[in-house]
């Protein structure tokens, strides 16, 4: 045998093993990738194997020395999680024998937090949790602190401070995970659909972590990567669907669609653009079937035809985004609202801020400081503030204090967006029944989205009024 | 660099190719004056806002119809890499906003036109607040969001030397900006590699070398998961490298491309011939003035049959390489590599006794000032050592060649 001259270590988010000859380690190892590195003499693989590749070399009697990073076990001074509701503990009892690793899938506003707290609080090893976006991690920086007792380090947001316990994001966990992989035992990934991005991968890739846990209300993504969850993070271990929850942790709620019109001098230019597009949308067809907004993009360099069609495709969506009608219907929905907690999703920074200047409201965009974004969700939940308006990228998993009217004008449609979005409104508010108002242009590309939006699930069996305006 | 959603690029399916935009005196003769224009309006814009500087330089390419909006945003972003905005209105506007939105949530909402039902016409509250702050109302407006990025103040550009080098830039950020969707990068030369190599070093990337003739090598350049999957992990690291690749002479690079669902894979080809300019200053010939001395000492003919040829060879093994200063190469075929030890610090003595241990099948003359040579004693390996108090003579290496038959 190859005795103490075999090392396994953890470099740039890989595991290096010398010592043992390469093809014997293929005959060992049916599906682990490993591949053979003429750069360092020496077989690499995936850090996320570390576990399986342990198991494997011990299975077969190789001594080996183990310089892979061991994680620091953290002793929680003392918690003050809340009690687990029935689901909740049902969830931490499935990942803790599908052997630590898996996916939780409930829908937002039930809970997935205290999930994560719970668990790592049992397992009590160094733990990274990734979140989507800034906010958000802060969000959980507080629900650490709050919970667990622990100041966990923060690398992200120009800041870099690794701790035994840290949060991140997606796109900073991805960059520091080829020198981080081998410091936690947990990696916790919220809102996992987003993990299994052609790059964002590596955030779970490059991490020697044997434990993992994935948060998500949707597990599903429009391109069909989320089977990679199952290599990335685990398989589903628990799952709570939204219908189970209605009228329980989830308020009712109702579903109220407010075309808006154009006006006139809106409609006439929009119309123009409209046809600009589309018309080059339908000679690009004529020649290749399978042309894609992703490829007009693309090919703006190539024509001056391509070029135009875009610039018309901004105009218009700005048209529909800043629609001056939309002002007004706000205007009524906050007649209508008056004395009740209302929020505003609004499409882009430029219409949250324009939302804002016209109602004096706050807006939470993303130049927002950590203070200042906090002091309006406080103002907002004491009652401070009846009404704030925020853009739709932020709106996603953030806790925002329980409203009972949400509005939307303008945001794409995507089920996952709508469903999160839903979430926000639905949290639990005693017996009152939460409204969502979709404001949308009439006879618009608003309006088909506005369509798709509703044909997810989520909105199926939902009560519908006929639009009022 | 630019960003990603700045990249702008044709693709040539034909022949596999990626090109990315370039503005050459050629295709676009007017930009150098466009680019002037440009400068000017940084040049004399110091206290406007960020996003009326955007607006001007759109403007500037008004009579350009078949200017892609890309390349405007890739000039602003360029002008703004050189410029200085002023963000001490941060504070400042937070607070604003707090006060203004506090006073107008004890009225909302803000109606258009006050009835029995709501009283709060939105222009009135607008005047009263302004007025409870000594302001005018259009002054609160502006300075409301005065911390969002677009309205910041330009505090002072340090500009581009000339219109040209604007361009030039341009040039290379978009060679740069189509890199990142780069999964290898591979680099022929066969003069500059000892440079090449350095900073591809620096620039974290891992190489491997071979020589497919004599005399040019050819190093690719991946990262540590490249071995694993196609990823374009590393084509930042590979964008951050390419300035310093563009300053060095007698190079063509090939970078393949992600393959984002294409029918064939794409390239992105380059070579010194290409004529890009680097705004990085090409490095020294030499590294110290002892071997520009001694090379200069020896001239380019023969001595005693020994020709002396800098730079020419590369010790590799793994990723530790080592490009001696020179080459000495007889008539008779037999090759001796040269070493100078100059100035030295403790760090770099060490590093070259472990390049030397590495290496020590390798006849190598190392050439040591004599208060150093002390450390040199007794390592192991075949080195020949040469001392030498304030210059290195013809004679004594020579002397030394001979010695080493």
């Amino acid at each position: 045998m190859e005795g103490l001259d075999v090392q396994l270590s953890f470099a740039s988010g890989t595991l290096l093993l010398r010592g043992v000859l390469h093809e014997r380690l293929r005959g060992w190892f049916s599906d682990v990738v490993w591949v053979y590195d003429s750069r360092v003499a020496a077989s690499r693989c995936d850090a996320m194997h570390y576990g399986r590749v342990c198991d494997e070399l011990r299975g077969r009697g190789v001594v080996f020395e183990d310089v892979v990073g061991v994680p620091r076990p953290v002793y929680w001074s003392a918690d003050s999680l809340p009690e687990l509701r029935p689901e909740q503990a049902a969830a931490v009892k499935s990942w803790q024998e599908s052997g630590g690793r898996g996916c939780v899938v409930m829908p937002t506003g039930t809970g997935k937090t205290e999930v994560a707290l719970r668990i790592m609080q049992l397992t009590r090893t160094a733990t990274l949790v990734v979140a989507p976006i800034r906010d958000l991690m802060y969000q959980w920086h507080r629900r650490i602190l709050r919970g667990l007792h622990y100041d966990a380090g923060i690398i992200g947001d120009h800041t870099y401070r690794v701790q035994p316990v840290s949060v991140t994001t997606y796109d900073s966990a991805c960059i520091h995970m080829a020198e981080l992989g081998d410091r936690f035992g947990l990696i916790v990934f919220d809102e996992c659909h987003h993990l299994p991005g052609r790059i964002r991968q590596d955030a779970a890739r490059m991490s020697a972590a044997q434990r993992r846990l994935g948060l998500t209300a949707t597990p599903e993504r429009s391109d069909g990567r989320h089977s990679d969850l199952v290599e990335l993070v685990g398989p589903t271990v628990y799952e709570l669907s939204i219908n189970a929850v209605r009228g329980k942790s989830l308020a009712e709620y109702e579903v109220v669609r407010i075309p808006v019109h154009l006006s006139e001098s809106e409609q006439r230019r929009y119309d123009v653009l409209s046809e600009e597009v589309q018309s080059y949308v339908y000679a690009q067809r004529q020649e290749n079937p399978g042309f894609t907004w992703e490829d007009l993009c693309t090919s703006s360099a190539a024509s001056l035809e391509a070029r135009q069609a875009l610039k018309a495709f901004y105009a218009k969506k700005s048209i529909e985004d800043r629609a001056e009608e939309k002002l007004k219907t706000l205007e009524d929905l906050f007649r209508l609202h008056a004395g009740e907690r209302c929020i505003v999703f609004a499409g882009s920074n430029a219409m949250a801020r324009d939302v804002s200047l016209r109602f004096l409201i706050p807006c939470l965009l993303s130049h927002c400081g950590r203070r200042e974004r906090l002091e309006i969700l406080e103002g907002f939940a004491a009652g401070d503030y009846p009404v704030i308006v925020a853009n739709q990228v932020l709106d996603e998993g953030i806790d925002v204090p329980a409203a009972k009217v949400a509005i939307v004008i303008g945001g794409l449609g995507s089920s996952r967006q709508a469903r999160q979005r839903l979430g926000r409104v639905l949290r639990r508010n005693g017996n009152e029944t939460a409204v969502l108002y979709e404001v949308v242009c009439a006879g618009t590309k608003d309006e088909e989205r506005s369509r798709q939006r509703r044909r997810h699930e989520s909105f199926r069996g939902v009560r519908r009024k006929p639009g009022r305006s | 660099m630019l960003t990603r959603d700045l990249q702008l690029c044709s693709y040539d399916f034909q022949r596999g190719l990626v090109l990315p935009d370039r503005l050459t005196q050629k295709s676009h003769a007017g930009y150098a004056e466009l680019a002037a224009r440009m400068l000017a309006i940084y040049e004399q814009g110091v206290g406007r806002r960020r996003c009326d500087l955007h607006r001007d330089v759109q403007r500037v390419f008004e009579q350009e119809t078949d200017c892609p909006l890309r390349r405007i945003q890739a000039f602003c972003k360029l002008l703004d890499e050189q410029a200085t905005y002023n963000e001490s209105e941060r504070r400042g506007a937070v607070e604003l906003r707090r006060t203004v939105f506090r006073q107008a949530a004890a009225r909302h909402p803000l109606v258009s036109h006050a009835d029995t039902l709501f009283e709060h016409d939105v222009e009135a509250v607008r005047r009263e607040i302004a007025a409870g702050l000594n302001r005018s109302w259009e002054d609160v407006r502006d300075g409301l969001f005065a911390d969002v990025i677009d309205y910041h103040r330009l505090q002072s550009f340090v500009g581009y030397e000339s219109p040209r080098s604007l361009l030039s830039r341009y040039n290379v950020a978009q060679v740069q900006a189509a890199l990142f969707s780069a999964v290898s990068l591979t680099v022929e030369t066969a003069a500059d590699f000892k440079r090449i190599l350095r900073a591809a070093r620096l620039s974290r990337l891992m190489h491997t070398l071979s020589s497919p003739q004599p005399g040019v090598w050819r190093m690719e350049l991946t990262g540590p998961a490249s071995v694993l999957r196609e990823t374009r992990r590393y084509g930042v690291l590979m964008a951050r490298f390419l300035p310093a690749l563009i300053s060095c002479s007698d190079w063509s690079m090939r970078a393949v491309m992600e393959n984002r669902g294409w029918s064939r894979s794409l390239c992105l080809e380059l070579s010194s011939a290409d004529g890009l300019k680097s705004h990085l200053a090409a490095d020294e010939l030499f590294d110290s003035s002892l071997e520009a001395e001694f090379a200069e000492k020896w001239g380019l003919g023969e001595r005693d049959g020994w020709k002396l040829l800098r730079e020419a060879e590369i010790l590799h093994r793994g990723q530790k390489t080592f490009v001696p200063d020179f080459l000495l190469q007889h008539v008779s075929g037999r090759r001796v590599l040269m070493e100078i030890v100059g100035f030295w610090t403790p760090e770099y003595l060490t590093a070259r006794l472990e390049t030397l241990q590495i290496f020590r099948d390798v006849p190598i003359l190392l050439a040591i000032p004599e208060s150093t040579v002390r450390h040199f004693e007794g390592q192991p390996g075949t080195a020949m050592i040469l001392r030498y108090k304030t210059t290195i003579l013809v004679r004594q290496v020579l002397e030394a060649l001979a010695g080493m038959d």
